[in-house]
């Protein structure tokens, strides 16, 4: 109950945010708007183009997701909010909860809105099938709620808005704009030890490189392309993806819940 | 009700190497309103921080309507209303959706508007953001929110900063119609005469220890500076005046005569003797003031200028000293 209510006012308050809706449009706008020109002027096909754009939104919607989500704590700390909400009813986790609701909810409007932008680009240029659309849609919203969920477990953790932004940063900087440098870095690494023969793909290894949830998004979206719903490589199929990108949803809400269960706010 | 409001036995707590509050044990009995003094720093806001479960005690405990304030929590929250300090309100959000906001929370059925009203805040006000409040507009809806649901126990950590003292007389209104209600208030302040006004008890902090809980009646005679009386007349008395029971420091300037009187009857002792022999136009009479005795409990170098005259006692059957 507490947690619905949250998720209600964090949403009337924070969708009031010009700020973030500018961010948001800005982004989204550029997303369909190249993937338009991309559409009208590069001679591809219609699903190469949805596979363009869709590497072009799992660069650009987590640091949005990000942004969106790494001040709902620590913002409410700041202002002073939080202590009227502490002083009512709702528990900790209620809000942490509450605003991982609101926050997912505002993203998903976004990432909806943004998809459909796209694909109504790339349909009215291209043709196409609904098909490609909902999973282009489905596997970006998934990706985007588990970046809000790293942001608030993020803000949850954090004593201030300007660490909370740091972490979100410096996750942002490492899961989408150096993992393939750290994968090769481990992998390197790893045939120096002699742990794994130069050229092979161990299981352990495409489970790195599954990690982040921006390149599992691409994987599950790789895999239902190819129809590979339960393909007998875990990692071309769809299922694995789908299972790291759903521990994303739970388990940074959770750790920063722990974090902030145990906070003093003094 | 039976159990006592606030019931804090023994807390300590510790921020690194810092001790906040020191020992602290203090109760307040249903019904009451006690003011909750200190300056800055002696510790007032981290003991509500404890009771509002913002932070955990290092040692002791603190349970409120008879619930662990921890342990208690979500029951407890329901049945107190709260102004914290430093609080923040949302600045994209109407008045009114913040009054909405603590009756859903809350799960009371209050409507928002007759709860704006008697803070005083008006129907457009209520429409208005958040954000655009003035301070004392935000501190009305912080205690419009605060009176949601009813509470029987109502805390107020500085209520009156950022009122204007008409809004500081409306709150002491709203403080004592709730009082009147049944509802037990505890609300801190540094400004003495905010509480002064009010409250029935009043706990003193200083350095983290709680150093006073009485009355304030109880509490001014303890300190027992008596009252200045000062007294105009149409010509300055010759007569010795001194062997007045009970009134010290009599002294004869510029047109008028001045007693320090330590008790009430010793007033009228004053006038009556100075009537008769000088004719008096104009009385005025200042109560030793609070602030002495604020400051006789907050500040150190106090100790040992106490023993100067100011300090005699009242003698019971007005022997003159």
């Amino acid at each position: 109950m507490s947690v619905r209510t949250i998720a209600r006012k964090d949403l009337a308050d924070a969708g009031r945010s010009k700020m973030l809706w500018a961010v948001t449009v800005v982004v989204l706008l550029s997303t369909a708007g190249i993937t338009g020109l991309l559409a009208a002027g590069s001679g591809m096909a219609a699903g190469e183009v949805f596979n363009f754009s869709f590497q072009l939104a799992v660069t650009m919607l987590p640091i949005v997701a990000l942004i969106l989500a790494k001040g709902a704590i620590t913002a409410e700390r700041e202002s002073g909010s939080l202590r009227v909400l502490l002083s009512l009813p709702p528990s900790r986790r209620d809000i942490v909860f509450g605003k991982f609701l609101g926050r997912t909810a505002l993203m998903l409007v976004a990432t909806i809105v943004g998809g459909l932008a796209t694909g109504l680009v790339v349909f009215t240029i291209l043709g196409g099938t609904v098909g490609s659309l909902a999973s282009f849609i489905g596997f970006l919203g998934l990706m985007s709620v588990a970046f809000v969920a790293i942001g608030v477990g993020i803000s949850a953790g954090s004593a201030s808005d300007s660490r909370a932004t740091a972490v979100a940063v410096g996750v942002y900087m490492i899961m989408v704009v150096l993992w393939n440098l750290i994968l090769t870095a481990i992998q390197y690494g790893a045939v120096e030890l002699g742990l794994m023969a130069s050229g092979s793909q161990p299981g352990w290894l495409q489970l790195i490189g599954l990690f982040p949830p921006n390149r599992a998004a691409n994987a599950a979206y790789r895999a239902t392309a190819q129809g590979q719903l339960f393909g007998t490589d875990p990692f071309a199929s769809v299922w694995l993806p789908v299972l790291v990108l759903l521990a994303w949803l739970f388990v940074p809400v959770t750790a920063g819940y722990l974090r902030f269960r145990d906070a003093q706010i003094g | 009700m039976t159990d006592p409001a606030i019931e804090i036995n023994g807390l300590t707590k510790q921020f690194d190497d810092v001790t906040a509050v020191e020992g602290v044990d203090l109760t307040v009995e249903s019904g009451e309103i006690f003011g909750f003094l200190g300056p800055n720093g002696a510790g007032k806001s981290t003991t509500i921080n404890v009771l509002l479960d913002f932070v955990g005690p290092t040692r002791g405990t603190a349970s409120m309507l008879g619930l662990d304030v921890s342990d208690g929590r979500k029951t407890l929250h329901n049945r107190i209303g709260v102004v914290p300090e430093n609080y923040g309100l949302y600045d994209r959000l109407s008045g009114r959706r913040h009054v909405k906001l603590a009756a859903e929370l809350k799960d009371a059925d209050d409507d928002p508007d007759e709860l704006l009203d008697r803070v005083g805040l008006s129907e457009n006000d209520a429409n208005r953001p958040a954000g655009e409040y003035s301070t004392g507009m935000s501190q009305r809806l912080a205690l419009a929110m605060a009176l949601v649901g009813s509470p029987e126990l109502l805390i107020l950590d500085e209520p009156t900063s950022g009122l204007d003292p008409n809004g500081a007389r409306e709150l002491r209104n709203i403080i004592r119609a709730e009082n009147e209600r049944g509802v037990t208030v505890f609300f801190s302040s540094h400004i003495l005469e905010q509480v002064e006004a009010v409250a029935d008890r009043v706990g003193i902090m200083n350095e983290g220890e709680l150093v006073a809980v009485d009355s304030i009646d109880r509490l001014r005679q303890q300190l027992d500076t008596g009252a200045q009386v000062t007294l105009c007349v149409d010509r300055e008395p010759d007569h010795n005046l001194g062997d007045i029971p009970n009134v010290r420091d009599v002294d004869v300037v510029d047109g008028t005569v001045r007693g320090t009187c330590l008790e009430p009857a010793a007033k009228l002792r004053f006038i009556d003797r100075v009537r008769e022999v000088a004719t008096v136009t104009d009385v005025r009479i200042e109560e030793s003031s609070l602030e002495d005795l604020f400051a006789s409990y907050t500040r150190e170098d106090i100790g040992e200028d106490t023993g100067d005259s100011h300090a005699e006692p009242v003698v019971p059957g007005g022997v003159a000293q």
